[in-house]
């Protein structure tokens, strides 16, 4: 477009600047080369600036049109440039993701993790459970003496009764312990009732198959008080049998014998079409509570153990109970 | 023992269905394994009616039999004299197959087919008797399955008798258990035999000299007797009760010892020297050749029957062979005592010698039916071996034994125990179903008569377990506990076992757990001083494996194995831990030291093809990030200490692990040597704290500081020193030398190569300066960094190395 009374070649050099400008913008395909172009147009010794130098020698009159015009043609020439660095910035972006893009089919990098036994596991769920029942977690040593392993819980020497624990002995006369029960002998030998304890620890007979491993875990709970009763013992089995196994387990209690106890129950949990044994248990036997100081004419308690290994092999479907203690990671990093 | 339902039918009414039977049984205490069935399965057999018997056209023997077998005929080809036609028989069809596992098929006899087979007793597995095909009584209809015909295969059910009801060893003892669960009669077979008119103390002199041992003997004498094999019923019924048959005296004596639970034995009284029967305590270095045929040595405690010269049985255990029944014994003496149990069980166990006999007298049998299972085997004898039973039984005396004739109970205690809200008039109704005769007394309470089989009751706990017994376990309540709440404790060591489990597993280990033995090598392989106390190995007497008899002084052993049997198995980083106690043994008589140890052992195999890419870490260094991640959790102030401290240890790659100036554990690399001994050949690490130490080490509780709000000036320092300069002495110095400024420090970067002189190292550290009143100035850090620059120069000969570390970030 040409103005009415200005020296056509001015103006035609503008608009012929403009164009140039224009297409060395479109032309600069990196921001640096945007500078370049910028600063050769724009810059103050830019091909803009010189020719406005040269309006300088105009008259007043054109010398304001004409400058008009040039800045014009200037900020559309800044604007144009605004416009490319924007286009460079989004293809920088563009590539930059291109770049940074991963395959994301690739498996992802794991944390180590550990994993805790799972007869820890198991053992952990059956303590909580209990302390939230305000039975106190007590210890013993795996070796123990013939008496609080068997004398004090009412075994006499030379009796069948010895029979079913196929027992470890110990040089020095003492024995692995066959069971968590010595447990309460020395729990409530000295203190007084009432009291309630929760003994979890290692057990070991003298036995090796699919379903016995020599070492073995139960976890044995007491309770003395003035009233307790067998329907209490009923009671507490059967909501650690719900809290463990679900609400609709079913859970069986038989008679049965343990020197110890009096009565007496063997507990089985509905497995499939018939029973699976479970534990024993029993209202704590009188001899028992005067071999520990405890006078049974007033206080009366309830007792029961059950092996924790069973539960974690039924829980978790182990076919052979040796799987659990020969240390194969294979085996333990899946459970 | 094994009880054939049929058999225990003629003893008690039994419920219609044999699986209330089972179940009541079994919820009672008579613990019921399994249903067997004993004695040939009939029901494939049928009966069949000989419609037409003709001469075979070829064979003089055989007879070709049209036999109806309801609907269908067949044509069998029958090799028996007996057969006629119009007789009911025992038809095996083709496809059947008989008890000795032959089976039928369609053959062609002498030109003639047969399409099935008719059955003699022996070959339906009822007898061994083989003089031609059984008979069966005319009603029986043709077609029926014949073990509608026929007593076959029965029931047997396979009980586990609990160690204090001895009583229940018996069939007796099972139908009166059932009879308390189910009401009815009990009926007794006959017991008082028909007798002679000579007197059996004119044959034997029997005599108790150890009478502790002994607390009654009854002997009787029945002679003229022909030992031979037992008649069919006799033989069945053993066998289905899982005895083996040997001759009818012998199997009369078993029979009874099922029936009444008493054992018994026969001596042949013509072997018997002087006639005379003393039950006495064996001779030291006696030695009696057992029925079994084995030479036994006896020592002085074992009761042992004895004539007038030597020991002829081993009392409650095993009869002697020299006296033994045999073929051509006429005269018996047959022995029904009643000895200790005590004494019983422990020649038993010495000589590994479990018997029907010893079983039950370790249990306990009736005191009072002694001489009733004499009279009973008596008469039977008798019966099945055509003897005559000599008048009067010879009855010597011991110490009787300790019992308990009667137990007070008040009725009140039975409810407070169970939980129950049962009456008086139930309570001794339960009672009496228990034969425990109940007499209330004026005083309210009630005074039971504990019957003579019944050695377990004793407390008026042992009536409350009847009581609960019968009511049914299942009917009691259940409710929660009542009562007084008490302080719920953890013993500190749990609390330790807990944290480090959760710390190692966080860290990435598994957790495994073993037997809790060493091998006799494993204390040498891991090169333990001969002084070192872990030697005192507690050891086992009867260990499952020769070379498991150590309990492990240290776990140490087991993990190497551990991860020995997992690298074998392409496991390529085998990371586990166990938290366990070990033993140690103490002063003779003293239970052993059993402190809870945490060990952990990592090991690696080749990772070169792992993705993504893994920075290797030296193995050393991995372990040591587990321990102080370990330590921090246990929450004890706690320092690792350069050196190693333990013998399996790498001499330049370990630490031990300190509280203060006690020792409580260590970590580094394994000892080649050692790791070669355990056959593992990849870099692995072993880390050790006792956590029963550290309980007793006091507890570190985190304390809060304020957090400033001021601006932190963070600062580099690299350092060139001599490579053996151990970095955290240098660390150590810094922070003492910088002063209260220095808020946070840590190494970030070790370096040797281009640009550190030869055996030099450059270590270099982060240090962050802070005050907590106000901002801090350049300046006052600049001071610090000089001072620290001066004190490494003179201490260290440190140079400070300006150049941007390698490695370090920008």
């Amino acid at each position: 477009v040409s103005a009415p009374g200005v020296e056509p070649t001015g103006f035609e050099a503008l608009e012929a600047l403009e164009r140039e400008a224009r297409a060395a913008i479109e032309a600069a395909e990196q921001p640096q080369a945007l500078v370049e172009v910028r600063a050769r147009f724009l810059g103050r010794k830019g091909s803009v600036s010189a020719l406005l130098r040269e309006i300088g020698s105009l008259g007043a009159d054109e010398r304001a049109r004409a400058g008009a015009l040039a800045n014009a043609a200037r900020e559309r020439i800044e604007a144009c440039v605004e416009q490319r660095r924007a286009v460079l910035a989004g293809r920088a972006r563009e590539r930059a993701l291109e770049s940074q893009r991963v395959d994301p089919t690739l498996p992802g990098l794991r944390p180590p993790r550990g994993h805790l036994h799972p007869v820890t596991r198991i053992e952990r769920e059956m303590v909580a459970f209990f302390g939230s029942l305000g039975f106190a977690v007590e210890e013993g040593p795996e070796v123990e003496t013939d008496w609080n392993n068997f004398g004090a819980l009412n075994f006499p020497a030379d009796h069948p009764a010895r029979d079913a624990h196929d027992t470890f002995l110990v040089q020095g006369g003492h024995v692995l312990r066959t069971h968590t029960s010595p447990v309460q002998i020395r729990a409530m030998t000295g203190r007084r009732p009432p009291f309630r304890f929760i003994a979890p620890g290692r057990v070991y007979r003298h036995d090796s198959d699919a379903t016995h491993y020599p070492m073995f875990h139960q976890i044995e709970g007491f309770v003395v008080d003035e009233h307790t009763s067998f329907a209490e013992l009923k009671g507490v089995l059967i909501a650690f049998a719900r809290h463990l196994m679900g609400p609709d387990v079913r859970l069986r209690f038989r008679a049965h014998y343990f020197p110890f106890t009096e009565p007496s129950a063997e507990f089985d949990f509905a497995w499939g079409d018939g029973w699976l044994e479970w534990g024993g248990c029993g209202m704590i036997h009188p001899r028992v509570l005067e071999n520990c100081g405890i006078d049974p004419g007033r206080w009366q308690g309830f007792a029961f153990g059950m092996g924790i290994d069973r539960t974690a092999l039924q829980r978790f479907g182990l076919p052979d109970i040796r799987l659990m203690f020969d240390g194969d990671v294979r085996v333990l990093e899946q459970l | 023992m094994r009880v054939p339902l049929g058999w225990l039918a003629e003893w008690v009414d039994l419920p219609d269905s044999s699986e209330a039977l089972v179940e009541r049984l079994t919820l009672a205490g008579l613990e019921i394994d399994n249903v067997a069935r004993s004695g040939p399965e009939l029901g494939a057999f049928v009966v069949g009616r000989v419609a037409a018997c003709e001469r075979h056209p070829n064979a003089d023997r055989l007879s070709v039999c049209r036999v109806d077998v309801g609907g269908e005929e067949l044509d069998i080809v029958c090799g028996a004299p007996n057969v006629a036609a119009g007789q009911k028989v025992a038809v095996a069809r083709v496809g059947t197959t008989l008890p000795d596992g032959t089976r039928i098929q369609k053959a062609k006899l002498r030109g003639v087919s047969s399409s099935g087979m008719i059955c003699s007793a022996r070959e339906l597995g009822l007898s061994g008797e083989h003089e031609g095909i059984l008979v069966l009584p005319e009603a029986a209809a043709p077609g029926v399955p014949l073990d509608q015909v026929l007593p076959g295969a029965e029931p047997v059910l396979e009980i586990e008798i609990t160690p204090n009801r001895g009583d229940w060893a018996s069939l007796l003892g099972v139908a009166r258990e059932v009879r308390a669960n189910f009401g009815g009669e009990l009926r007794l077979p006959p017991g008082q035999p028909r007798e002679d008119a000579r007197r059996a103390d004119a044959d034997v002199d029997i005599q108790i000299e150890d009478r502790a041992g002994c607390h009654r003997y009854v002997g009787r004498v029945v002679r003229g007797v022909r030992v031979d094999a037992s008649p069919e019923w006799l033989r069945r019924r053993l066998e289905s009760a899982g005895l083996r048959s040997i001759n009818n005296v012998v199997d009369v004596t078993n029979l009874v010892l099922l029936e009444l639970g008493q054992p018994l034995h026969a001596f042949d009284l013509a072997a018997l020297r002087g006639g005379r029967v003393r039950v006495r305590s064996a001779r030291p270095g006696e030695v009696l050749r057992t029925l079994d045929g084995a030479e036994r040595r006896l020592e002085a405690g074992d009761l042992v029957i004895a004539d007038a010269e030597r020991a002829i049985a081993l009392a409650g255990v095993m009869g002697g062979a020299e006296t033994e029944v045999r073929d051509g014994t006429t005269d018996l003496l047959i022995e029904s005592a009643h000895f200790h149990s005590s004494r019983v069980r422990r020649t038993a166990r010495r000589l590994g010698l479990q018997t029907e006999a010893s079983y039950r007298f370790e249990r306990g049998v009736d005191r009072d039916g002694i001489a009733r299972a004499a009279d009973r085997a008596a008469l039977l004898l008798a019966e099945v071996a055509g003897g005559a039973v000599s008048a009067g039984a010879v009855v010597a005396l011991g110490d009787p034994p300790a019992v308990v004739e009667s137990v007070r109970l008040e009725p009140a205690r039975v409810n407070r125990l169970l939980g129950t809200a049962l009456s008086d008039a139930e309570i001794e109704a339960l009672l009496r179903r228990a034969d425990l005769e109940p007499r209330r007394e004026a005083d309210g309470t009630l005074t039971c008569r504990v019957p003579s089989w019944r050695n377990d009751v004793e407390r008026p706990e042992d009536l409350i377990e009847e009581i609960a017994r019968l009511y049914g376990y299942e009917r009691i309540p259940s409710a929660l506990p009542r009562g007084e709440l008490c302080p719920v404790t953890l013993p500190r060591t749990r609390l330790l076992a807990e944290r480090a489990r959760d710390s190692l597993v966080a860290s990435g280990l598994d957790e495994t757990m073993t037997f809790p033995s060493v091998r006799r090598q494993d204390l040498d392989r891991l090169g333990l001083a001969l002084d070192d106390p872990r030697r005192r190995v507690v050891r086992l007497e009867n260990p499952l494996v020769d070379d498991e008899a150590q309990l492990w002084p240290l776990v140490v052993p087991s993990l190497l194995r551990v991860i020995a049997h997992n690298r074998a198995r392409q496991v390529d980083e085998v990371r586990v831990f166990a938290v366990a106690h070990v033993f140690r043994a103490r002063d003779a008589g003293e239970l052993p030291d059993e402190p809870l140890l945490a060990t952990a052992a990592i090991a690696r195999g080749p990772l070169a093809e792992l993705w993504p890419a893994r920075r290797t870490v030296p193995l050393f260094f991995e372990l040591k990030g587990i321990a102080e991640r370990l330590l921090e959790d246990l929450g004890v102030e706690a320092h690792l200490a350069p050196g190693a401290a333990e013998p399996w240890l790498h001499p330049g790659a370990a630490n031990e692990i300190r509280v203060g100036a006690l020792r409580v554990g260590s970590l580094g690399e394994v000892h080649p040597e050692v790791a070669e001994r355990y056959e593992i050949r990849d870099p692995c690490g072993v880390l050790e704290v006792d956590l029963s130490a550290l309980a007793r080490a006091p507890g570190r509780t985190p304390r809060y500081r304020e957090v400033s709000r001021q601006p932190r000036l963070r600062r580099d320092l690299a350092v060139v020193l001599e490579r053996e300069q151990p970095a955290a002495d240098v660390l150590e110095a810094i922070r003492k030398t910088a002063g209260g400024l220095l808020v946070a420090s840590e190494l970030f970067d070790r370096y040797e190569g281009p640009g550190v002189p030869e055996g030099r190292v450059s270590l270099a550290f982060r240090l962050d300066f802070q005050r907590a009143d106000r901002t801090l100035e350049d300046a006052e850090v600049n001071r610090v960094m000089d001072r620290l620059v001066q004190m490494l120069a003179q201490r260290f000969g440190g140079e400070r190395r300006q150049a941007a570390p390698a490695g370090g970030e920008a």
